[in-house]
């Protein structure tokens, strides 16, 4: 584990040369909240009416911390960076290495997106804020329960992610896979919560990565209960395990493919 | 003038060509590209199905007229991002040196250089584009005004960005502003401008122009109106050649980092 904390820092030190990035990407997640705020405020006649089980300020809330679970992230920059690794034979330098390559990627990025994520939530906090005049009713435990499903809702799609970026062993550009994918989950985790669709279709998504790497810790934010953290908390440590196991097993089958020419 | 004009614009036809038969070099990616481009477009119906479930109308808008505006966007930002992929990465070219090739040339510095690679996938945004149309009502008049629509708006999405990446002579990282002025567009012209009220509707239609390149034509779409066609003419115009003047001026401040790479 210490190799990996070691691999982690080094590129939370690294990230920190590039903190005046952070602070103008911020301007692109704030862009996209003000449509989304503008657009609900839309929706909503009143700041009192309820749709779907959410008032306009839960919405918002709602939209904030599923956005800053997907801004962060920046999935795009991690699966072309796991897909090239594979396609320039840069994943043979990791083979040898003392260490597993999806260990290896998944520390790696949570470091480069460490400083990232602690800005956003501080500066999005802030915004919502003055946009809405009050936080959420939360203690200080529901708080450490939302942080807590929010980091593994993270290393979650992150596991995906790279298992969708090691599909280029067998496929050319792994990039068309991500794009759906990606969309699926802004659409339908990120944009609404699950219950603003038809009941039939709010089954199969309580059983789908959104309720684990969007909806769960946005939903904890606005309406928070132990019954759902904990429910929610066990099917994030299952779909992590399915996430590491199906990682691990193209890696496995995709590095026996892999054949690099010289370098 | 003309003639130069000419033989530039075949100039860059031709290197528009020779990048699209080296991405045709795989066959199967490049049609997976297109394939996934359009689907991933419209997953964002689905967005606009359960919206349109709550309220009949968003700003003035139906169904159909955002699936309409969604069309428009996604061909204005596949025609710049297919024939003019790399004035989206134009101050990487700056600072890295790698305009010595382009200055060399005997050609158009800017267009040589925002012309020699294209992107599959944005294929797929312009065909997108013509589904939409499918759905919304395809006629003569429709289709011709969206193909002259998708040209316009994909000029004045890589004129923004050659602007903004063209900063790159004088200041440096700023890459990262080029991508918000970029995002900054995109993701407002895929939202009905009545949704927006008081400065922030001002501001769409002045200093990010989403209203010129997308709310005017869709309603020029729905209601043919000449007068607001030539708005969005003009205005293209206008920007292109500010984005030349602006790049030309850098230009002169430009120096070279002499970076020895090869162009494949």
């Amino acid at each position: 584990m210490k190799k990996y904390l070691f691999i982690f820092k080094s590129e939370v030190m690294s990230d920190m040369q590039y903190v005046f990035n952070t602070f103008v990407g911020f301007i692109g997640y704030f862009i996209l909240l003000f449509i989304l705020f503008n657009l609900y405020s839309y929706l909503y006649t009143d700041s009192s009416e309820i749709i779907n089980g959410y008032t306009m300020n839960q919405m918002i809330w709602y939209v904030i911390v599923t956005e800053i679970l997907w801004t962060v992230l920046s999935g795009k920059r991690l699966c072309r960076k796991i897909s090239n690794d594979v396609k320039s034979g840069n994943i043979a330098y990791n083979m040898n290495k003392p260490y597993s390559y999806i260990g290896y990627a998944l520390f790696g990025y949570l470091g480069e997106i460490f400083i990232k994520a602690i800005t956003y939530v501080v500066l999005a906090a802030i915004m919502g804020f003055i946009f809405l005049g009050s936080f959420p009713n939360l203690s200080i435990m529901s708080i450490l329960a939302v942080l807590l499903t929010g980091v593994l809702a993270t290393v979650i799609s992150i596991m995906f992610i790279i298992t969708i970026g090691l599909l280029s062993f067998y496929i050319e550009d792994s990039g068309p896979i991500y794009w759906v994918y990606s969309k699926l989950i802004l659409v339908l985790g990120t944009i609404f919560p699950i219950e603003y669709f038809p009941i039939g279709v709010q089954k199969v998504l309580s059983y789908s990565p959104i309720y684990v790497v969007s909806y769960g810790p946005a939903k904890l934010f606005v309406d928070f209960s132990f019954d759902t953290f904990k429910n929610i908390f066990i099917y994030q440590l299952i779909y992590l395990l399915i996430a590491y196991l199906l990682a691990s097993f193209i890696y496995k089958k995709g590095v026996k493919k892999l054949n690099v020419n010289g370098g | 003038m003309l003639m130069a004009v000419r033989n530039q614009f075949k100039v860059s036809l031709l290197s528009i060509k020779y990048a699209i038969m080296r991405e045709l070099l795989n066959k199967v990616t490049f049609v997976t590209n297109i394939v996934f481009m359009i689907l991933n477009n419209a997953s964002f119906i689905i967005q606009w199905v359960v919206l349109f479930s709550i309220k009949d109308d968003f700003g003035g808008f139906g169904l159909k007229d955002v699936l309409i505006l969604w069309g428009l966007s996604a061909m204005a930002y596949g025609f710049s991002r297919f024939f003019f992929k790399k004035a989206f990465s134009l101050s990487e070219t700056i600072n890295t040196g790698k305009l010595d090739s382009f200055l060399v040339q005997p050609k158009n510095v800017l267009l040589s250089a925002i012309t020699t690679d294209v992107e599959p996938s944005a294929l797929g945004d312009i065909l997108y584009g013509y589904i939409i149309l499918f759905i919304y009502g395809m006629n003569l008049k429709n289709f011709i005004l969206l193909t002259i629509y998708g040209m316009t708006g994909g000029l004045v999405l890589t004129s923004i960005s050659v602007i903004l990446n063209s900063l790159s002579f004088w200041f440096s990282k700023t890459d990262v502003i080029a991508d918000t002025g970029n995002s900054l567009m995109i993701n407002f012209s895929t939202y009905p401008d009545g949704i927006f009220k008081g400065v922030v509707k001002l501001m769409l239609y002045t200093i990010v122009p989403v209203g010129i390149v997308v709310y005017i034509p869709i309603q020029v779409i729905i209601e043919f109106n000449i007068i607001k066609l030539s708005i969005t003419i003009l205005f293209t115009i206008f920007i292109v050649c500010l984005a030349f003047l602006v790049f030309n001026k850098g230009l002169k401040k430009y120096s070279s980092t002499n970076l020895m790479v090869a162009r494949i």
